[in-house]
């Protein structure tokens, strides 16, 4: 009998247990957690953004995730987020694969691409770059920086990731198109950190990086364009200048909840325009 | 050279080469204690990460290291106990036998990044929990099963023969073996499966990266669909920003406090196999 | 007594689990048949032998499978050697306690987690590997197989341990009977005797050396291409768990780009069962 008790106090105890895990599952009423996954140049904007809307809003949390321009989108459409981070705009295949969904895009604000160096090598005498220049180095007919009149050190071509916003601005301005291949790369990277670092890491490095990223070991050259040397400056960003800019932008699907919808309303209003400034980036309100 | 002096130059190079491979060990824990004890503090424990985990601490992550290791061993453990029970206990069948072995090893084989995948598609999509904590959980419950299972297998099997014989010439039920006989005696196999299989949810990262963790905004789950801030990931996003000096001490104190967790918990299991390897035979 | 009471419980709930573990293996790898396999199918040699993966555009798989074969292949070439010397060591010249000792060191070093060696990997082996090896970066094949070769060492050199270890002491005695000396002994009984278990030891390393990802991941470089010449370790690469790794989280469910992942995945399950079945089956053969 005291045996019989045991068992049934075993079992009683387990299946409570998955009672509790599982009845669970269901969406809690008041659910009220946002999340954003996508672009890690937008990600700082949304991530301090929300810091400060938690004040406003205990009741709601938001969670950030990263993984790029084309993992928001992917994110939105599967309903595994609330709100995608695209630092490009929505390409013909991606809409072709959700073509049954519609989606909304909200602009927070600009940023420029930049093409940066290792700072070696722009204190080497290498600050400016051309179109052809940068096309040849990515199609790996340029492969060493005495080619530019540089140092005599191969180049470290750093490609990032296909479906990144960063990605596609640069390439479409270096080859015409977004998607071009870049034969030449020697690395590929992920996030905008992941570039940055390992073009700090080395010492004759070239790659592409949000402007907001640029420091004192990566260093963006200035762009011969049409002629002219043009800074990868705010100013020549805001100005509209700088030929390779894209919108930051937020992305969701056409019907959203009403705490989504708050938070994109505090996105798009007067408190994060200095965040958006103060993270690097051109705020267009 | 002379025989011995042949024997004396081989035996010495071993020696030279067995040395060397432990001192790796030695070396892996200097390099990430001596990098991690200076951002160690608790401060650095008991505050959460700010400013993208450059600066601040690490309290939500190691809750959620922990949380999901401890969410997947309970659920992990009744099944494998159960699964090892009803193969030793109950099944009569040598090819559901055989069957079982071969599916424990394609489980085990399975490369976690695949299996965190195929479980978010499952658990996270089709049962629509999402990316969420319980999502990788379960996850990570199915990763460790396969560990647990053998741990509380071998020691199930290895139990004396006469046990079994004493208890059945009794006239024990099936039941009242298992409670009686089989899980009092195999009690440190099954301590021994579930430290192993914590150690192994804590030291995983592709498993859990897409599937129960979000990057920053995390705090203590407020529900089972809400994803945590993991340790693991944390380490992964600061690993890429190698040139920041702080990202880069936080990274290296978040892995001294993970390695510290992963070897408390297979010490421990050690220790509690070892004990069953003296236990005195009755 | 009722039929009620000849109900047993603890048959029903343990057959309960051992159903849901079954079906937990099965599930997944027919989940994995099913996306990937009409994939394979349907894109045969230009999958399997294609050099370019361009998302939406050609799924070519060769890079990865390179990747994840050269960086293996070497792992072992690094991690075997060191492995079995220590394996012999501690089998043949260390007493028990150090012996325990020794096996113990490797079960810790088995437990540290891959992202700590990603981490060691990033910020100090690749540096390493740049500045020894006098390269213009250090994320190469060969640094992915250094980690490798540092995880997989516990599982070759403790896997080996038990294997000469447990060689009959009469075969032994024998043995040295007959005159032959401690290293004469292990040269003519105990590795012949050990063999078919060593050989295991090493497929179940390759089983764990290809699908590890997070490691392999923050190291290889991530470019899917095949280096020219192919032996040049010294260029970067990508191996299937690592692009598994980077990709998925971009087309997570559905798709051909999801479809092309799972087919990698599947090719990767293969490689890995094929190899830790054979493992296993040399270390049990041995065994008995």
């Amino acid at each position: 009998m005291v045996q019989k008790i045991k068992s049934f106090k075993f079992v009683l105890y387990w299946t409570c247990l998955f009672i509790f895990l599982f009845s669970s599952v269901p969406v809690n009423a008041k659910e009220t957690s946002l999340r954003v996954a996508g672009s890690t140049t937008v990600l700082p904007i949304v991530s301090r953004a929300a810091e400060k809307f938690k004040i406003e809003h205990p009741d709601i949390s938001v969670t950030v995730n990263a993984g790029g321009s084309g993992v928001g989108f992917s994110s939105v459409a599967d309903n595994r987020v609330d709100i995608g981070m695209m630092s490009r705009k929505i390409s013909e295949k991606e809409f072709k694969k959700y073509n049954n969904l519609e989606f909304k895009v909200h602009t927070l604000g600009r940023d420029g691409v930049a093409c940066v160096v290792s700072s070696e090598i722009y204190s080497a005498g290498i600050t400016t770059l051309s179109k052809k220049q940068i096309r040849d180095i990515y199609s790996g007919k340029i492969k060493n920086w005495k080619e530019l009149g540089g140092p005599d050190k191969k180049i470290v071509v750093v490609d990032k990731e296909r479906h990144r916003g960063t990605r596609h601005a640069f390439i479409h301005y270096v080859f015409g198109n977004p998607t071009a291949r870049a034969r030449g790369a020697r690395l590929v990277s992920g996030s905008n950190n992941e570039e940055q670092a390992k073009i700090a890491q080395s010492d004759s490095a070239i790659g592409m990086l949000s402007q907001a990223w640029i420091n004192k070991d990566v260093v963006g050259v200035a762009l011969l364009h049409e002629g002219k040397k043009i800074e990868p400056s705010i100013e020549n960003i805001q100005s509209g200048i700088y030929p390779i800019s894209r919108d930051l932008d937020i992305v969701t699907q056409k019907s959203i909840s009403s705490s989504a919808q708050l938070f994109i309303e505090f996105l798009l209003g007067p408190e994060v325009q200095p965040i958006i400034e103060k993270s690097g980036y051109v705020p267009i309100r | 050279m002379t025989r011995i002096q042949k024997e004396k130059l081989f035996s010495g190079t071993l020696a030279f080469l067995t040395l060397f491979a432990c001192s790796i060990l030695a070396f892996i824990l200097f390099a990430v204690f001596s990098r991690g004890l200076s951002a160690l503090s608790w401060e650095f424990i008991s505050s959460e990460a700010t400013d993208f985990g450059s600066k601040g601490g690490i309290l939500y992550q190691i809750f959620g290291t922990l949380l999901l290791m401890f969410a997947s061993i309970s659920i992990c453990l009744p099944i494998a106990l159960g699964t090892a029970l009803y193969q030793t206990e109950y099944l009569k069948s040598s090819v559901w036998k055989k069957a079982f072995k071969i599916f424990m090893a394609s489980l085990n084989g399975m490369p976690t990044i695949v299996l965190g995948l195929a479980g978010y598609l499952f658990f996270g999509k089709f049962l629509g929990i999402g990316v969420s904590w319980l999502t990788g959980a379960l996850i990570l419950a199915a990763m460790i099963l396969p560990t647990a299972h053998a741990a509380i297998l071998e020691a199930i099997e290895t139990l004396p023969e006469h046990y079994q014989e004493t208890s059945i010439s009794l006239g024990l039920k099936p039941n009242q073996r298992i409670l009686a006989v089989v899980i009092p005696h195999s009690v440190y196999g099954i301590v021994t499966g579930a430290l192993l299989g914590l150690a192994r949810a804590g030291g995983e990262t592709a498993a859990i990266m897409f599937t129960a963790t979000a990057f920053s905004g995390v705090s203590i789950p407020q529900s089972i669909t809400e994803p945590v801030a993991t340790l693991q990931t944390h380490i992964l996003v600061l690993a890429q920003e190698a040139t920041n000096p702080t990202a880069l001490a936080n990274a290296w104190g978040a892995a001294s406090v993970l390695l510290g967790i992963v070897f408390f918990l297979i010490l421990g299991a050690k220790a509690v196999r070892s004990r069953l390897s003296w236990e005195p035979e009755q | 007594m009722s039929r009620f009471a000849e109900f047993d419980f603890f048959q029903w709930a343990t057959f309960v689990m051992a159903l849901l573990s079954m079906t937990l293996g099965a599930g997944i790898v027919a989940y994995l048949f099913w996306e990937g396999g009409p994939f394979i199918w349907n894109q045969g040699s230009q999958f399997l032998l294609g050099l370019d993966w361009f998302p939406g555009e050609e799924y070519g798989a060769a890079p990865m499978i390179f990747g994840s074969t050269a960086v293996t292949i070497l792992a072992l070439v690094f991690s075997t050697p060191l492995a079995l010397a220590s394996a012999i060591y501690t089998s043949e010249f260390l007493d028990p306690r150090r012996r325990l000792t020794v096996k113990g060191i490797m079960e810790i070093l088995a437990g540290v987690p891959g992202i700590v060696y990603g981490l060691l990997g990033v910020s100090l082996l690749s540096v390493w590997v740049r500045d020894v090896f006098n390269l213009i970066d250090g994320y190469t094949l060969l640094s992915a197989s250094f980690l490798l070769a540092i995880m997989i060492l516990p599982t070759i050199m403790t896997l080996s341990e038990d294997a000469i270890h447990s060689t009959p002491s009469e075969h032994r005695q024998a043995a040295s009977g007959l005159g032959l000396s401690k290293m004469e002994v292990l040269f003519s009984v105990a590795l012949p005797h050990a063999t078919p278990g060593i050989a295991g030891a090493i497929l179940l390393a390759i089983g764990r050396a290809m699908g590890e990802t997070i490691a392999v991941m923050l190291v290889i470089g991530g470019l899917d291409r095949i280096p020219e010449p192919w032996f040049d370790v010294f260029s970067s690469g990508q191996s299937i768990a690592s692009k598994l790794g980077r990709e998925a989280a971009e087309t997570l469910g559905f798709g051909e780009h999801w479809s092309a992942l799972m087919a990698l995945a599947l090719i990767l399950f293969f490689l890995v069962m094929f190899l830790t079945a054979f493992g296993n089956w040399l270390i049990k053969g041995f065994r008995k």
